[in-house]
């Protein structure tokens, strides 16, 4: 762990990450492929895929479409569950400096509390950050929508758990900073923001939807301008760190949401097309 | 078995020709010393089609040939990124992450069938390379298309040349007029240790039907290389699934990038791969 009073980004309840630049839940899986890939402990934080109570297969393919300058998905929070992960998962991150913070997913409240309770007595993880905004379930995205429910849910994990909070917020949204405020006052020790935006691709040749459910979430370069939009909303609404998320592809897009008012970053899609960007983004911010 | 990524690296090498080898098909020659000296037969690489945001996305090759510090890539020029590689030059930098994936399982001994459908002969070349460096020599290549010439090159997928290639065209402008799968029959006769099998998955379905309908035995290597539309390609997308039958014969869905692409053909859930959307859909 790093020394009290040494630098690095304090997103609160200790857990202070030893540089700004971390990647993305869904993006990242648990580590294990990108660690053979690239130096992961040069990374300041790893947010895992999104993790529920149960394991979940995953939404029918094709799951994943190119759109201009960015990429729809729709994986549906396929995940092995919380069991798996505290027990298989967290011992392989045993001796990484990296800071995991699991990302938590679910359909109900409950589902939520189960996962932190199961993650709370595991060493290994610094952290959590409740995924109240994925597009690709059903109940995901109804918590990220209402200022009321996302603040009910971040009470009720705050209840079980001493862990650093940071709650992962919608842009589909009228009001992003409402539901950043909501969250805080019910006790979220940081905010990161956003998750991906709801988008359509339509195979022309059939008129049909290319992915199954209609609809998935948008990432990719082309939502940099939009998420940094909501992340200087959210950095006037709250006091907590924010962290911002959307686009980024270097270092001078990253250094747009420090700009506005975040403390730290994630890159995201980026590292499937490079898996050195967050790497690169680290050098180029010169942190 | 999830794939071995250790290997896989990022490597920026250069073009040294893209080359039209019949019909619509077209072959990518780039120095890549890296992939050069390490994909196995059936692993691919994710090649960047150009340098900006859009195309976004890597597009997934397997590595056709490998010759000293040079690889080979084959495809058609279909959309926006299978189109900028179609324009590159000589001398033009490729951007390439591998080699990635699960390769075919290498046999000692032959007979070996080679079932390729359309641009399904890209794992092939490198495949009977290595059979034969291990002294498998009995290698025949069932070869289909749509038409005679989409059909690759029966000389390219050997050299010295393969001697025995069956070709079949759809529309019957060469070869067998059908399916590539109504030439398995004759050789399944020589009874041979190992199938490989890379095409279009109507064609894939096809070719494991005769199989079954064949009653004979099956070969004890019998894997097809499959494909998906692919995010990252190295197994934290979640993008590319594919499904696979578990032990207790139901479906879930494996990852063609890591789990894959070269799948067992006896463990694929062949009704629901009939059933996705064809892969141009993305």
């Amino acid at each position: 762990m790093t020394e009290p009073g040494a630098a690095g980004v304090d997103l609160g309840r200790g857990l202070i990450l030893p540089n700004p630049v971390g990647l993305a839940s869904g993006t990242a899986g648990y580590g294990f492929e990108l660690a053979q890939l690239i130096e992961l402990d040069r990374l300041g934080a790893l947010y895992t895929k999104g993790t529920t109570a149960a394991p979940r297969e995953g939404n029918p393919p094709p799951r994943v479409a190119e759109t201009g300058g960015g990429m729809l998905n729709s994986i549906g929070l396929q995940n092995p569950g919380v069991d798996v992960v505290a027990r298989d998962y967290a011992p392989r991150w045993r001796d990484w400096t990296i800071r995991v913070i699991v990302n938590i997913a679910g359909g109900s409240l409950d589902e939520y509390v189960h996962c932190a309770r199961v993650l709370e007595d595991v060493a290994e993880i610094a952290g959590l950050e409740l995924n109240i905004s994925c597009p690709n379930i059903t109940g995901g995205l109804d918590f990220g929508r209402d200022p009321v429910a996302a603040g009910q849910l971040v009470a009720a994990v705050r209840a079980v758990t001493e862990r650093c909070i940071i709650v992962k917020l919608s842009p589909n949204v009228t009001d992003i900073a409402a539901v950043a405020r909501a969250v805080e006052e019910a006790g979220a020790d940081a905010v990161s923001a956003v998750n991906t935006f709801i988008g359509r691709k339509i195979h022309r040749a059939s008129g049909r939807s290319v992915l199954p459910l209609g609809t998935g979430g948008m990432s990719g370069p082309a939502i940099q301008p939009l998420a940094l939009a909501a992340v200087a909303a959210v950095c006037d609404a709250v006091h907590v760190p924010v962290v911002g998320v959307g686009g980024i592809v270097d270092a001078a897009s990253a250094k747009d949401f420090l700009t506005v008012g975040a403390r730290a970053v994630q890159v995201g899609t980026a590292t499937f097309v490079n898996p050195e960007t967050a790497l690169q983004v680290l050098d180029g911010l010169g942190v | 078995m999830t794939a071995d990524l250790s290997k896989a690296a990022l490597e920026k090498g250069e073009v040294l020709v893209v080359e039209r080898v019949g019909g619509g098909i077209l072959e990518l020659v780039a120095r890549l010393p890296h992939l050069a000296a390490t994909a196995m037969p059936g692993q691919f690489a994710q090649l960047r089609c150009g340098t900006g945001t859009t195309p976004l996305l890597r597009r997934p090759f397997s590595v056709a040939w490998t010759h000293d510090d040079t690889c080979g890539f084959v495809f058609e020029a279909v959309g926006a990124g299978t189109g900028i590689l179609s324009e590159l030059q000589p001398g033009d930098p490729v951007d390439s992450l591998g080699p990635l994936g699960n390769g075919f399982t290498l046999v000692e001994h032959g007979p070996a069938v080679c079932v390729s459908g359309g641009l399904g002969c890209a794992p092939f070349p490198l495949l009977i390379n290595e059979l034969r460096r291990r002294g498998v020599e009995d290698i025949v290549v069932l070869n289909g298309a749509r038409t005679a010439a989409r059909l690759y090159p029966a000389e390219r997928f050997g050299r010295p040349a393969v001697s025995v290639v069956a070709e079949a065209t759809d529309d019957g402008t060469r070869g067998y007029h059908g399916s590539v799968a109504a030439l398995l029959t004759p050789a399944l006769d020589s009874t041979p240790s190992a199938l490989y099998a890379c095409g279009p998955n109507p064609m894939l379905g096809a070719v494991m039907r005769t199989l079954v309908e064949s009653g004979a035995d099956l070969p004890q290597v019998l894997e097809a290389s499959l494909e998906a539309p692919m995010g990252c390609g190295f197994g934290t997308c979640l993008g590319c699934a594919l499904p696979m039958l578990d032990d207790g014969g139901g479906s879930v869905w494996k990852l063609c990038c890591t789990d894959g692409p070269v799948m067992p053909m006896r463990g694929v859930d062949w009704v629901g791969l009939s059933e996705l959307p064809g892969a141009d859909v993305a």
